[in-house]
């Protein structure tokens, strides 16, 4: 698929976070969720799996922050943990400056303005609901007449392409993988939010349906004037879609930038790596940098320091040692690597 | 693509609607000659039952002895007399009340607290999963004859002990299937997706999770019902359900037993109810189930 | 493994409290006093209390229970009201005989389900298939009672080959491995075998279809694999699953015994249960309950480790 990137919207006021401009929509604060694994013979939890490590970042109204990682980096647990679908061990999201699930901000009011779309199209629908009262049944949880809803869910359906006549009686399982995931971004918008995290929400489709879904997003996103959270493995989409970029390696952030920055000058050997395992349409710029080799490490058991240090061409004795912090590394960009922070003491640090 | 219908009135406008799940299973249900002939029987049995004031030839409860243990064939006792010389097709006819009521009467009361125990545990999960199940396993660790007999030997024979001991021992089995359904569809993204709508845990169990779940633990109940009516005759036959005179089929295996020598087709024909009932049940849940078996 | 074994031994245990629990309490459920078939009717008070203190009684619940178990755990199930002989020599002579028609049930049930299952499940949809099914439906669908009286009406009312009672000519107190006690075993033990064989032989169907609709036997066949040797891989694959399910039969024949050991007066477990029910002999009867209870976790307790044994995918929780 080529995806013309000239077609790119005009990215929001660009959000730096070095700037901090007034507040930032929504914020994750050192999120940590480790799940226990339960095994033994009375059943105690011996082991804890790190899928999310102490995460910390900023999303800024009008933009798409992309997240990109190897599958089993957390990506998915930070999406749940962002909607309050699980709790997170420690840290905090807020919204606004406000916690959900307190007096301040309920969490269904918090749910109001946090939307989710889901990657398996079909799992995410009940299969014995009708697509129109599938749309519905968010806005009559918060208060709606189900006429009214109703009503509200075949405009939907028209915005998001589907013909209400022809599909707002139709179950799930008569529907096209493209036709659901509308189907579910219609459900996700249903309730007026302020943000969308999109998990891998495209993903499953085909290269031609994922297209169409994606310029729906983007046209969704100038209309009622959404921010999104675009959760991917494809690196392509991602610098399709988004403005900013996180990169995730085993539960914590790796670097985070603006994409055209973080995609031409990545400064974390990770997202290089990543990058250079990327299939370029052009053969001359393929890449002959060493991909990325093996499986990521065991989130169980966590190699200490820097956790890419065991697959890092660059890695030297500080990266087992000491676990690298993000650092600035140029506007609104930053990257957890001892090599571009010269207190580091890693003999690449530029100084 | 998107503007393509977006200036259509589309408030009120006719929508084309697919036919609903149960309509789809009851189609499917519909081409399968078997289960609807056990469906047929079943029905008759029913009305048969309903009807029996008025179908019956003979007052059930009243008999000469000068005209016992008749064969079947005897004139004005088509299918012969007992050993109280009571008509048995009377009798028979009479004999659907109670042992439908019976087999079927405890399959329905522990699917209702089965399923109640078991979506519990199964949504809630937790420690009220671990407190709901482990009890249920204990019940389900007796064998079901011997809890059932157990119970109403326990209690006593009558049609209320009867009824509680077989509800006992359905219960368990139900509550496993629900339990089980349950948590499956609670790990769904459909119902993350509910949650993350903001919707408390009534309405999602509500909207979400019956509708899913219902279905299989109605299919497994219904499959409960050939062996409830076996059990409950077996109670009655063993004298710890109905009493005597009622009319009901297990019992009325029981008093002809000492005709087993005399008049051998006699006492085979209440049992011959009983298997037809059972084999019926047994069909039409085989039926509903492939009907039910729809892949998407 | 071991580790495997040990969690189920544990996780058994409570169970087992459980089971020990509801058996005690089952004999407070009876209407009326426990007393009630040893006491002559118009006993004086003063009688009737002597007796309860005799029997234990007139103790709190919590306290009669913990005896109580104490002196199962120990092998002492007190005394039968009527017999006044130990409830476990009873229930254990009465066991044995009923394990016996038990596993010879199970043999031919197995034997029956596996054969009329395969051929379903070779043949699926064929008219073969559906005659093996329909046998299969028939056999779960049919009230054993009454099929033991048919088979009494031909077998001995009519023919007169097989006798129709009892466990021999001696008695069940000399049980011989000879034709005169065998005989008598023939028809309680086919009539027994109905409900396995219809469960064993929809199971095993089940299993059949399965395997042979798998990759690896078109594989086999293609690699040109003999017929014999494509069973052989079938009987490997569904024989677990078959076994266990043969296992948890056996034990709901052992505990569901009663009503065919009433048609044919086999002196067992169940004709036992349903003297202690009638007669209101509650120690026996709580004996019976708890002793054939425990045989029945303590068998799924087996079939559970035998069958991780075999095949260490299917560990249950």
């Amino acid at each position: 698929m080529e995806l013309d990137t000239a077609t790119k919207p005009a990215p929001a006021p660009p959000p730096t976070a070095q700037e901090a401009p007034a507040h930032p929509l929504l914020e994750a604060v050192e999120l940590v969720k480790h799940f226990p694994i339960k095994s033994g013979l009375f059943g105690r939890a011996n082991a804890v799996v790190r899928a999310v490590d102490g995460i910390d970042f900023s999303l800024y109204a009008g933009e798409t922050l992309g997240i990109v990682g190897e599958s089993g980096c957390g990506k998915s647990t930070t999406a749940r943990v962002l909607m309050n679908l699980i709790k997170p061990d420690s840290g905090n999201v807020l919204l606004n400056g406000r916690a959900p699930g307190t007096p301040e901000l309920s969490l269904k009011d918090f749910r109001a303005q946090v939307q989710m779309v889901f990657q398996d199209s079909y799992a995410s629908l009940n299969p014995r609901l009708t697509v129109e009262d599938s749309i519905a049944y968010g806005p009559t949880v918060h208060g709606l007449s189900s006429t009214d809803a109703v009503r509200r869910a075949r405009r939907l359906l028209d915005r998001v392409g589907l013909d209400p006549r022809r599909f707002a009686g139709r179950y799930p399982h008569e529907l096209s993988g493209g036709q659901r995931q509308r189907v579910n971004i219609a459900r996700a918008l249903a309730l007026e939010p302020k943000v969308i995290i999109l998990d891998e929400a495209v993903s499953a489709l085909d290269k031609s349906v994922e297209a169409q879904v994606l310029n729906l997003l983007l046209d969704l996103k100038d209309e009622i004037g959404l921010t999104y959270i675009f959760i991917s493995h494809d690196l392509e989409v991602v610098r399709f879609i988004a403005n900013r970029v996180m990169v995730m390696y085993l539960g914590r952030v790796a670097e985070i930038g603006p994409t055209d920055a973080l995609y031409t000058g990545g400064r974390h050997p990770y997202t290089n790596a990543l990058l250079g395992s990327m299939l370029s349409m052009n053969p001359d710029e393929r890449t002959m940098e060493a991909p990325l080799a093996g499986d990521p490490p065991n989130p169980i058991d966590p190699p200490p320091g820097c956790r890419f240090h065991t697959r890092c061409a660059m890695a030297e004795s500080v990266c087992s040692a000491k676990m690298p912090t993000l650092t600035v590394t140029g506007a609104g960009h930053f990257a957890a690597c001892h090599m571009v922070d010269p207190t580091s003491g890693h003999s690449k640090a530029a100084a | 693509m998107v503007q393509a219908v977006a200036t259509l009135p589309i408030d009120d406008v006719a929508i084309e609607r697919s036919p609903g799940y149960w309509v789809t299973v009851w189609r499917r249900f519909r081409r399968d000659p078997v289960a609807m002939v056990a469906l047929g029987v079943i029905l008759l049995l029913i009305l048969i039952a309903i009807l029996a004031p008025y179908i019956t030839p003979h007052d059930p409860y009243r008999g000469a002895t000068l005209r016992r243990l008749r064969p079947p064939g005897t004139p004005g006792h088509w299918l012969g007399t007992d050993e109280l010389g009571r008509d048995m097709l009377s009798r028979l006819i009479y004999g659907a009340r109670l042992s439908l009521f019976m087999g079927v009467t405890p399959v329905f009361l522990a699917l209702f607290i089965g399923s109640a125990i078991g979506i519990t545990a199964g949504y809630v999960g937790g420690w009220v999963n671990t407190i709901l199940m482990r009890t249920i396993d204990i019940i389900f660790a007796f064998p079901s004859v011997l809890l059932a007999i157990a119970l109403s030997g326990a209690m006593g024979a009558g049609i209320v002990n009867g009824l509680i001991s077989l509800t006992v021992v359905f219960i368990p089995p139900i509550a496993r299937i629900a339990e089980s359904v349950t948590t499956s569809v609670r790990g769904l993204d459909y119902v993350e997706a509910a949650r993350a709508s903001g919707a408390g845990a009534l309405s999602i169990v509500r909207k979400h999770v019956l509708g899913n779940v219902l279905g299989p633990i109605f299919v497994y109940g219904m499959s409960l019902i050939a062996v409830s009516m076996i059990l409950a005759s077996g109670l009655s036959f063993l004298g710890l359900g109905v009493r005597p005179p009622e009319p009901e089929w297990g019992l009325m295996l029981n008093t002809l037993r000492t005709a087993l020598y005399t008049q051998p087709m006699l006492c085979a024909l209440p049992g011959i109810m009983i298997f037809i009932t059972s084999i019926s049940f047994n069909l039409l849940t085989d039926g509903l189930r492939s009907a039910m078996d729809i892949k998407a | 493994m071991l580790t495997y074994i040990a969690k189920r031994v544990i996780y058994t245990l409570p169970i087992m409290l459980g089971v020990a629990i509801v058996c005690f309490l089952l004999v407070h459920l009876a209407p009326g006093d426990p007393l009630v078939s040893v006491l002559p009717p118009d006993a004086s008070e003063q009688l009737r209390q002597q007796m309860l203190a005799l029997y234990g009684f007139d103790r709190p619940y919590a306290e009669q229970f913990i005896k109580w178990l104490g002196r199962a755990i120990g092998g002492d199930l007190g005394t039968s009201i009527r017999t006044n002989r130990p409830v476990v020599a009873e229930v254990g002579k009465a066991v044995s005989n009923t394990l016996m028609l038990a596993a010879l049930a199970t043999v031919i049930g197995f034997v029956l389900g596996g054969l009329f299952g395969f051929v379903a499940g070779s043949f699926r949809d064929t008219w073969i298939d559906k005659v093996a099914s329909a046998i299969s439906v028939a056999g779960v669908s049919v009230p054993h009672y009454w099929l033991g009286m048919v088979l009494v009406i031909i077998f001995s009312a009519q023919l007169g080959w097989l006798p129709p009672t009892g466990a021999g000519p001696g008695g069940s107190d000399n049980w011989h491995w000879d034709w005169a006690h065998i005989r008598h075993m023939i028809l309680p033990a086919v009539t027994m075998s109905v409900i396995p064989m219809g469960i064993i032989a929809r199971t095993v169907r089940a299993l059949v279809a399965e395997i042979l609709s798998q990759e690896f036997i078109a594989g086999l066949k293609a690699k040109g694999t003999s017929s014999f040797g494509i069973f052989r891989h079938i009987v490997k694959n569904a024989a677990p699953t078959a076994l266990a399910v043969m296992g948890i039969q056996l034990g709901y024949l052992l505990g569901g015994s009663i009503l065919i050991e009433t048609v044919f007066s086999w002196p067992g477990t169940g004709l036992l249960l349903s003297d202690a029910i009638f007669q209101r002999d509650l120690p026996l009867l709580q004996g019976t309950i708890l002793v054939l209870a425990s045989f029945f976790v303590v068998l799924n307790l087996c079939v559970d480790v035998v069958q991780t044994a075999i095949d260490p995918r299917i560990a249950r929780s």
